[in-house]
């Protein structure tokens, strides 16, 4: 068995392995699989509470998984912000010696997060301009 | 209308986070369906072989004790602590359910058929180029009970 613990270098492992079978379009197909079949329970928050869902969804996972974050959720200005001061799973795999991460790791939050926020009628922008310092910035807000 | 703030430092929980298990069955079940069996085998391999590495290297240093420690914090840390007997030449670790697959099942995530292989594939990769080799003795699909053998290599 592999330890939930151990699931982000197996996940980047897996980017790399795909790639290689198919390229960067058998990752990216991934991603979106992944996002079909294993985020319905985000899909479910935000179809009952709206931008709430979000507050929600993220209250458990972050805190599961020992994030150093600010999560804001304004609902007079109709925003949901994440700040990721240290991203739990960046920040493990640059503290692995021996394993480098997949090239384009951080990019899977932002295809998987949009593919169900976007339909739903919000619009997903995430910055990943310091993701190599395991630093990101996620903001939801209604499209209209 | 409210404005809501959550500020967490990482040392203010423990990591461990289970739905991830869920997420490397999906993993598992993609590449099962789109590149067939034995690409699950060569990922896991593959993985375990580039990331338990430290671990192989302490099995060739150290013997089983380092492999025995290894499952000690695994299974203690996911909640099922599991039977663990060694000697110098033999290592059995025997669980009355996997706790991936117990969360999965609970949740309602599904279990990859290919799921035995997080056991089976990875602790022979991980006892690959060690003086020790792995045999999974019984492995039940439905709740992951198991019982894995580690043993030294005949010459």
């Amino acid at each position: 068995m592999i330890s939930c613990t151990d699931f982000i270098p197996a996940y980047s492992e897996l980017f790399k392995f795909l790639e290689a079978q198919g390229g960067v379009e058998a990752v990216e197909d991934f991603w979106n699989y992944l996002s079909d079949r294993f985020l319905g329970n985000l899909r479910r928050l935000v179809e009952r509470h709206g931008l709430r869902g979000c507050w929600l969804y993220w209250s458990r996972t972050l805190n599961e998984e020992a994030a150093d974050f600010t999560m804001t959720l304004d609902e007079e200005s109709q925003e949901f912000t994440i700040d990721m001061h240290c991203c739990p799973s960046m920040g493990r795999l640059l503290q692995l010696d021996h394993l480098e991460p997949y090239r384009d790791y951080c990019r899977h939050c932002d295809v998987l997060y949009r593919r169900v926020l976007e339909p739903l009628g919000y619009r997903c922008e995430v910055d990943l301009s310091r993701c190599h310092e395991a630093r990101c910035r996620l903001v939801v807000t209604p499209k209209e | 209308m409210s404005k809501e703030v959550m500020r967490r430092q990482a040392s203010d929980n423990r990591y461990l986070h289970k739905d991830f298990h869920g997420a490397l069955s999906v993993g598992l079940e993609y590449l099962r369906t789109h590149y067939g069996d034995d690409a699950v085998r060569q990922y896991l391999w593959q993985f375990a072989r580039a990331y338990f590495t430290p671990l192989s290297e302490a099995i060739r240093r150290r013997g089983l004790v380092a492999l025995a420690e290894h499952f000690d914090s695994l299974y203690e840390a996911e909640g099922h602590p599991a039977r663990i007997e060694l000697t110098d030449d033999e290592l059995t670790v025997q669980l009355e359910a996997c706790p991936a697959v117990t969360h999965m099942r609970r949740r309602g995530y599904p279990v990859s058929p290919l799921f035995v292989e997080t056991t089976r594939t990875v602790n022979a990769a991980i006892c690959e180029d060690t003086p020790f080799v792995a045999e999974l003795l019984d492995y039940d699909t439905q709740t992951g009970r198991s019982c894995q053998r580690f043993r030294r290599r005949q010459p």
